[in-house]
């Protein structure tokens, strides 16, 4: 168990900046999730603190200790990786006491760890195996058996279920959890499937290209989000934007207004002071928080070109004036009918504001 | 896939001719080495041998300096294999995941070496191991042999290396397993068909080798195969049957190191590593 930091971690490849200046503290055994597109450079800052990059400036310390120019089997760190990396040559059981071996440690201690980590995750009867003899899920947890044994301060997980299918995934995603509360350890994981992020982590960090956009807990993000981008990558279907004016403020409520959007008129609280009036502004509302037009704050209005009926929800495409399409979350599949022109209401509570260039206002 | 009689034929007829092409040579040489004197010499040759002796064979082992001369074509080919192999993957390694200064013009000219011609250097090589008094010593020949079959081992090598996934490295780098341990029991294991035919690619350059081994010997005594068959070719005859039963017996260690070499080409063995 540790804490770990990272101090204005910068890496760069040549000439090409791929982190840029990341600060970061991470507390025992939280549960840190690492999201954003891909290219964003969220491996890259994983696979930093495992020390399979170097860092080019800036310090990394894992349980208050320096680790950044450290060997990566001397930082206390495990990592299980996308593609498993099991040694295809060795059985279950050589695979997992692997780094006990390295360490040095006596054979009866490393099959005593082995076995209690093939416990923990049901992997009794295939000690004898090889991983080409398991499934895919199986493979995972010896993966994740071999970072157990090691009993390291921070688990460090990189798309680990971005191999499997759909049903094993969220079976792992479970297996993930109920890890993380058995052990109590410190995890950083990094995925690009929100579902993943929202459900695992205690904290979410939104990267893009290589900095950060927003730390916060899941719901925090989701609820307050700091910027256009994290309100757009949080959530799914993501958030809808809409270009929209200010017609007036006043301290921190702003009066905007979309025309195009059949948008007459609607007061937003702001964070700060409300934008001046005649700035270019978008507003942000969710699908899900669409209500009924009739007693809504304000409707948006554009006629449904697709609905997806999904069963429990359906989700309407509508063409706004101005082309942009507006996704509609519902309840109720009849309410939609494709080819209408129809008013989806808003209230003012559920939007968000943010200025030309994405920041939330 | 389902064939069409006529690409089933055209398959199977090319597949014949090329199998013909390539074994008819081996068919002519062994079944030529038990077959009478008089039946080899004569003027309508026979594809099916119409006598069968062993006389070849029992005049080469008993009247004929081939089994000295095949000891010690077994004993310059195993040296040579095994340093062959044992320096080429350490090389391979390290070109192929090290990073140091000058890695890649240092490779490259590894390469350029294998291009040039053995011949030019055997005079200053001549030179050279008579200073060290090396001349007519196997190991001269061992030295040769793995100087020349280095570069493409290396090149081989560093292939089969590239076939191994970088996570099973990284993880046991994170593992905290060292670089030669990585090396021997990681990668070992994982490209031992590429070690295999690294092997199989030394022993037979060295099992072959006329040249060097024709300068650098000089005693009948420790002469290789293919210069001791040099020998039976004389000025004014030929014993034909000798001579085929001797490239016969030449076979032999090879067809044996493929049977014991030939079962680490197992497929899929890194399979259930990723993925």
């Amino acid at each position: 168990m540790a804490r770990l930091s990272l101090k204005s971690v910068k890496k760069r490849f040549g000439e090409t900046e791929v982190i840029r200046g990341v600060d970061l503290g991470v507390e025992d055994g939280e549960f840190v999730v690492f999201v954003g597109p891909s290219g964003c450079g969220k491996s890259t800052l994983l696979r930093m603190i495992a020390g399979l990059e170097t860092t080019t400036e800036g310090r990394i310390e894992i349980g208050g200790r320096d680790v950044t120019g450290e060997d990566p089997a001397k930082r206390g760190i495990a990592m299980v990786f996308q593609t498993y990396a099991l040694y295809p040559h060795m059985t279950v059981a050589t695979n997992m006491g692997f780094p006990l071996e390295m360490a040095k440690r006596p054979k009866d201690e490393i099959d005593r760890k082995v076995r209690e980590a093939a416990k923990v995750l049901h992997l009794e009867q295939y000690l004898e195996r090889k991983p080409r003899e398991l499934s895919g899920g199986q493979r995972q947890r010896v993966a994740i058996g071999r970072a157990i044994v090691r009993q390291p301060g921070v688990f460090l997980f990189d798309e680990p279920l971005s191999n499997l299918d759909a049903e094993l995934r969220v079976q792992m995603r479970i297996e993930i959890a109920r890890l993380h509360s058995e052990l109590n350890t410190t995890m950083i994981y990094v995925t690009h499937d929100q579902v993943e992020a929202m459900t695992l982590a205690d904290k979410i960090v939104v990267l893009r290209a290589g900095s950060i956009e927003q730390v916060g807990a899941p719901l925090e993000l989701y609820e307050n989000p700091d910027n256009a981008f994290v309100a757009g990558f949080i959530g799914s279907p993501r958030m809808n934007f809409v270009p929209a004016t200010v017609k007036s403020a006043n301290g921190n409520v702003a009066l905007v207004t979309a025309p195009q959007a059949g948008l007459a008129e609607l007061t937003v609280t702001t964070r700060g002071a409300a934008p001046a009036a005649g700035s270019d502004v978008s507003i942000g509302i969710r699908p899900e928080h669409f209500v009924a037009a009739d007693g809504a704050d304000a409707t948006l209005s554009g006629k449904i070109t697709i609905v997806e009926r999904l069963g429990g929800v359906s989700y309407a495409h509508a063409q706004l004036g101005n082309g942009d399409m507006l996704t509609v979350e519902s309840r109720d599949a009849r309410e939609f009918s494709t080819g209408v022109e129809t008013s989806f209401g808003i209230r003012q509570s559920r939007v968000f504001l943010f200025d030309k260039q994405g920041r939330r206002v | 896939m389902k064939r069409s009689w006529r690409q089933a034929t055209a398959l199977f007829g090319g597949l014949a001719a090329i199998a013909i092409i390539i074994g008819l040579p081996f068919w002519w040489v062994v079944t030529g080495s038990i077959k009478l004197p008089r039946e080899i010499i004569q003027r309508q040759p026979t594809m099916f041998p119409h006598s069968f002796t062993l006389q070849h064979f029992e005049k080469l082992l008993q009247a004929s300096d081939f089994p000295i001369y095949l000891l010690n074509s077994v004993i310059v080919a195993l040296f040579s294999t095994a340093f062959t192999v044992l320096m080429a993957l350490p090389a391979a390694y390290a070109f192929f995941r090290m990073e140091f200064p000058g890695r890649n013009t240092l490779y490259r000219t590894i390469l350029l070496a294998y291009a040039f011609p053995g011949v030019v250097v055997l005079i200053p090589l001549y030179g050279l191991f008579a200073k060290v008094g090396l001349i007519d010593s196997p190991a001269a020949l061992v030295i040769v042999n793995v100087a020349l079959a280095l570069p493409f081992s290396i090149w081989m090598m560093r292939s089969f290396l590239a076939t191994v996934p970088r996570e099973i490295e990284e993880a046991a780098v994170v593992d905290g397993a060292p670089t030669t341990t990585i090396l021997v029991r990681i990668l070992m294991p994982l490209i031992a068909p590429g070690i295999a035919s690294v092997a199989i690619f030394a022993f037979i350059s060295s099992w072959t080798e006329y040249l060097f081994a024709s300068v650098l010997i000089v005693s009948d005594a420790r002469r290789t195969i293919p210069v001791g068959f040099a020998g039976i070719i004389g000025q004014y005859q030929i014993d034909w049957g000798l001579l085929l039963a001797g490239a016969t017996a030449a076979i032999v260690p090879v067809v044996i190191l493929f049977a014991l070499v030939g079962r680490w080409f197992v497929s899929g063995l890194t399979e259930g590593a990723v993925k």
